[in-house]
């Protein structure tokens, strides 16, 4: 077939002109990858910075974003260069992702003509309390990363309020009256009506009210309608400043956001901001507009006894109704008083006569009504509901690392939502001196000292909890300190509930400790011995800024680093940092075979590296381009026991220099990573010949299956191998699917990886999707990186040395083998686990197959 | 670190003065070198740290090489001046590393590359306190 396809190729005389030689093609396939690997070493490198343990400034962050820039452009005209300028557009995608980089770096964002006036609460871009306030901001994470209930809703942001102002004229007209009361030619009060008329009086520009419809239509509800100030909820609190209204029938809404607006300058506003140094232009509102939760009990929550009394206590107020009545102060509340520590034993209740509370009215608003008799000095909240708002509580306090005062109701149904959290301003009688913090953690015995490397900068404590598989993971109770050996991504799951983390293996740049980020949680990973030293069940205090695990709980540095001024997560360079890194580091272009995988269909950065070497493999298989590039280079053919049909470049060093003609045999390969692969796929048993037993459904599937139906193959495909000393690029199809390696192993262990992609299959996609399954699960006892999509596998790892890319070759040249024809046997959704044991027991059986149990660390 | 405890027997702590324009680097190191034990003063106006060194000495000072008004340089040359006994720790960007190890050899007790991590200048600053209190500590 090759031979033939060269003849037919030679009898057409010239090649378009057009067509770029394959050396030359090879030359800038190298330089993609190369660049590819410079580029998410980058990316890696800013994602370990948002970890707190390094010290940056704003200038690593602009070159760095510009260095990633200058690395993508740079992949984009190679792979132009591939493919004869077919992916042009890619310069306006770069466009697309890195102008509002830039504007992010400039500073403060802009409100440009992009920004939406109206988003939903659970679409919101995190961290951009710019544009949908402080309150908002906070609610959004909550809900999207803690995954916490928060009553659905939507903001109207503060774009909308700039078009507002400049719609009905507003901006010089308020600065005038306010530049007046600075002067001191009028008091707060009549600047104040006369700002707030005006706002009152002026008209919803026709965009806004028609965003604010759409979102309100969504659904039948009743609106509680709230501001969200810039800068409100941050280090200002603006408590109770501005206005709030409940139970606002759709009709109402304009109405109501105008009312909240203008709150922004009533007499007791305009004080606090002058007080606080920042007046008038800079004073940016933003409303929360969320559905109404017709609450049973509502109330808040103190994470910690603000009296300083009892240290170890979080305190909830709870009353009937709606929330007024507690947050208010307008009637006395029942008090729970709750251990921090788990189990959290409820120490004390007091409960109050209740006598009255505020209600929703039918129809819009709400009212102030008599408790009955009976009900008034009834407790409030069942033990159960305690237990929630506690672990609650608990685990918004380790995401934002301050003491929080948080808002919270239970519906008629029982169920709980959160509706706003804020730093509780502790007062100093409840701060420890700060002075002692040295000599106090003295006094405490050290568990383990100076070893590891930071994942997450911070300071956890409670219970060790052991985990060494999936099961163990089941039993992690919440605020746990999670003791691992691996950094196996499969225990993402438990991230969240952590307090701190240790882990044996692992770096900074791992996957773990990519979750740990997200979430907040101190982590140390490369803790030789730990699993030994923490035993389970043992109380202990994580610090991992000072890489120190001390025995019990060391009460005053919890305390003192709750006191701190700031944590490092809310300054404003760490803020910036996970900005940039929402719109360069996630992946969302997983499977080509998609309708998005174009370059309209990439978001972040790493959209665009991805898509470009997608294609630029691909242009590199195209076969009637390549047949015709190879004109005159030398193609090797591979003969073995094994039908594999495989075809060698040599791009230098990759065989010995003695061969000759156009046979190759295994012995002759002297490519490091082909060798390492080629040892496990040629192992006797791993290319099992003996026909499969099909059963009739798979028989039936893959007699009906055409070969166009399976994706990644080309109608008359081959097999190639791309070959250097010390890189490998194999294109193997076996059957209906599609392996391709990409391999590189040299010395310098940071230029290492293997990309592994697997594809297709002969069964229907149910069957297909357990194969990916399968590969994904054996994949990931060894530490590859794997993503799943249907029946595509992706596997990555990086940066290890040289022997153990030879070990993972290995295996993947036993996994490619082994599961050739697994899509026919993998039966039921419980043959998986099976055919992993089989496949495991394959390696124990030959002596050398290492430890599937995390020696690696995927990239 | 286990001099660090040694240290805390003492009834006097060393004082630190850290001086970057960037409020960042102010922010994070105080809180982590307050913890090994250190009093520390952060300054990101360098006319005001260049004041507050004509009043008082330091044990060490942590300063940034590029800052607008009075640069790095300067700054560290009047400090030596001042008080010789002072220990100098530079901190600069990884470009402008090499010319600042030319042109500082004498008198710097160590230079660090920003970015970098607290664990390299917690090990830094206790190198350059263990050299102050001698060897007897």
């Amino acid at each position: 077939m090759w031979q033939y396809l060269k003849d037919f190729w030679n009898k057409i005389k010239r090649p378009k002109p057009h067509l770029v030689a394959f050396p030359e093609i090879f030359e800038h396939f190298q330089e993609l990858l190369e660049d590819h690997q410079q580029v998410m070493e980058l990316i890696a490198d800013l994602g370990e910075k948002s970890g707190g343990e390094y010290i940056f400034d704003r200038k690593y962050l602009i070159d760095t974003t510009n260095e990633i820039q200058n690395l993508i452009l740079h992949m984009v005209k190679g792979v132009n260069l591939i493919s004869s300028n077919r992916y042009l557009e890619l310069y306006s995608t770069i466009d697309r992702i890195f102008i509002p980089l830039e504007a992010e770096l400039r500073g403060r964002l802009t409100l440009s003509r992009e920004l939406p006036y109206v988003v939903a609460l659970q679409e919101a871009t995190p961290d951009q309390p710019e544009l949908i306030g402080g309150k908002a901001n906070v609610l959004s994470i909550i809900t999207q990363d803690l995954s916490l209930p928060v009553p659905p809703g939507f903001v109207i942001t503060t774009r909308a309020w700039r078009s507002f102002l400049e719609h009905n004229n507003l901006e010089e007209r308020i600065h005038g009256w306010l530049e007046a009361w600075a002067a001191g030619e009028t008091d707060e009060s009549h600047t104040a009506r006369q700002i707030q008329y005006s706002i009152l009086a002026g008209v919803v520009p026709h965009e806004v009210a028609g965003e604010i419809r759409r979102q309100a239509e969504k659904t039948e509800a009743f609106w509680a309608v709230r501001s969200s100030a810039y800068g409100e909820d941050g280090e200002l609190t603006f408590a109770g400043l501005h206005e709030s209204f409940l139970n606002v029938p759709p009709k109402g809404l304009l109405k109501a956001f105008k009312n909240v607006l203008a709150s922004l300058y009533s007499p007791e506003s305009l004080v606090y901001r002058q007080k606080m140094g920042m007046m008038g232009e800079e004073a940016a509102m933003a409303v929360l507009v969320q559905e109404m939760v017709e609450s049973k009990v509502s109330g808040v929550v103190h994470t910690l006894e603000v009296s300083g009394s009892e240290p170890d206590c979080l305190v909830i107020y709870a009353s009937w109704g709606l929330g007024r009545t507690v947050v208010e102060g307008r009637s006395p509340v029942d008090r729970y008083v709750v251990e921090r520590d788990y189990p959290h034993h409820l120490r004390r209740r007091e409960i109050a006569q209740k006598e009255s509370m505020t209600r929703s009215v039918a129809g819009g608003g709400e009212e102030e009504v008599k408790v009955s008799p009976e009900e008034q000095g009834l407790s409030t909240l069942t033990e159960d509901t305690i237990l929630t708002l506690v672990r609650w509580a608990l685990s918004l306090e380790r995401y934002f690392k301050r003491p929080q005062e948080i808002e919270w109701a239970l519906d008629a149904g029982d169920r709980c939502w959160l509706l706003q959290s804020r730093g509780l301003q502790v007062p100093r009688a409840a701060a420890p001196p700060r002075q002692d913090i040295c000599e106090t953690c003295a006094l405490y015995p050290v568990l383990i000292r100076d070893t590891g490397t930071v994942a997450h900068a911070g300071v956890g404590s409670g219970v060790v909890c052991l985990v060494q598989s999936d099961e163990g993971m089941n039993r992690f109770p919440e605020g746990a300190v999670l003791v691992t050996k691996y950094t196996a991504p499969w225990l993402a799951r438990i991230v969240p509930k952590a307090a701190a983390i240790v882990a044996e293996r692992g770096s900074a740049a791992g996957h773990l400790a990519t979750i740990a980020r997200e979430f907040r949680v101190p982590t140390l990973v490369g803790v030789e011995g730990a699993t030994e030293i923490l035993e389970e069940g043992m109380k202990v205090t994580v610090d991992t800024k000072q890489r120190l695990i001390y025995a019990g709980r060391v009460k005053e540095l919890l305390q003192y680093e709750l006191v701190q001024a700031m944590a490092f997560e809310d300054a404003p360079e760490f803020r910036l940092l996970r900005r940039l890194l929402a719109r360069i580091a996630p992946l969302h272009l997983i499977d080509p075979q998609t309708p998005d995988f174009v370059p309209e269909g990439c978001i972040t950065a790493h959209d665009v590296i991805r898509f470009i070497h997608e294609k630029a493999v691909q242009e590199l298989m195209d076969l009637p381009r390549f047949v015709k590039r190879f004109k005159g280079v030398q193609i090797w053919t591979l003969v073995s026991d094994m039908p594999l049909g495989l075809k060698v470049l040599d791009l230098g060093g990759g065989i010995i220099p003695t061969a000759e003609g156009s046979k190759l045999y295994p012995e002759q390969l002297l490519s490091l990573p082909m060798k390492a692969l080629w040892s496990g796929l040629s192992e006797p048993g791993v290319w099992s010949t003996e026909p499969v037993p099909v059963d009739f459904k798979g028989m039936m599937s893959s007699l009906t299956k055409t070969r166009t139906e399976t994706p990644g193959t080309t109608a008359t495909g081959f097999n190639l191998a791309v070959l250097s000393e010390t890189y490998l690029n194999l294109h193997l199809r076996l059957g209906y699917h599609f392996n391709l390696v990409d391999a590189r192993m040299e010395s310098d262990s940071h230029r290492n990886h293997i990309y592994f992609r697997f594809v297709g299959g002969v069964t229907d996609l149910t069957r297909r999707s357990r194969r990916a399954q399968l590969l994904a699960k054996i994949l990931s006892q060894y530490h590859f990186k794997v993503d799943t999509k249907g029946d595509l596998v992706v596997a990555k790892v990086l940066h290890l040395p040289q022997e153990d890319m030879q070990e993972l070759l290995k295996i993947l040249g036993r996994l490619i083998g082994f599961t050739r024809q697994l899509d026919i046997q993998l039966r039921r959704d419980e043959d998986i686990p099976e055919f992993v044991d089989a496949f495991f027991q394959q390696m124990m059986e030959r002596l050398d197959g290492p430890d599937p149990g995390g020696k690696y660390e995927s990239g | 670190m286990d001099q660090t405890q040694e240290e805390n027997m003492s009834p006097d702590k060393l004082r630190i003065m850290v001086l970057d324009d960037e409020p960042i680097v102010c922010k994070r190191l105080k809180p982590a070198l307050e913890k090994l034990g250190y009093e520390v003063d952060t300054f990101t106006q360098s006319p005001e740290a260049m004041h507050q060194i004509q009043q008082t000495s330091y044990d060490i000072i942590i300063t940034d090489l590029k800052m607008k008004e009075i640069d790095g340089m300067q700054f560290l040359t009047e400090a030596k001046k001042r008080h010789p006994g002072t220990e100098v720790i530079v901190i600069t960007g990884f470009a402008t590393m090499e010319t600042a190890k030319q042109s500082f050899q004498k008198g710097v007790f160590d230079f660090i590359a920003k970015p970098f991590k607290l664990s390299e200048i917690q090990e830094v600053v206790n190198r350059a306190a263990a050299k102050i209190r001698g060897p007897a500590a």
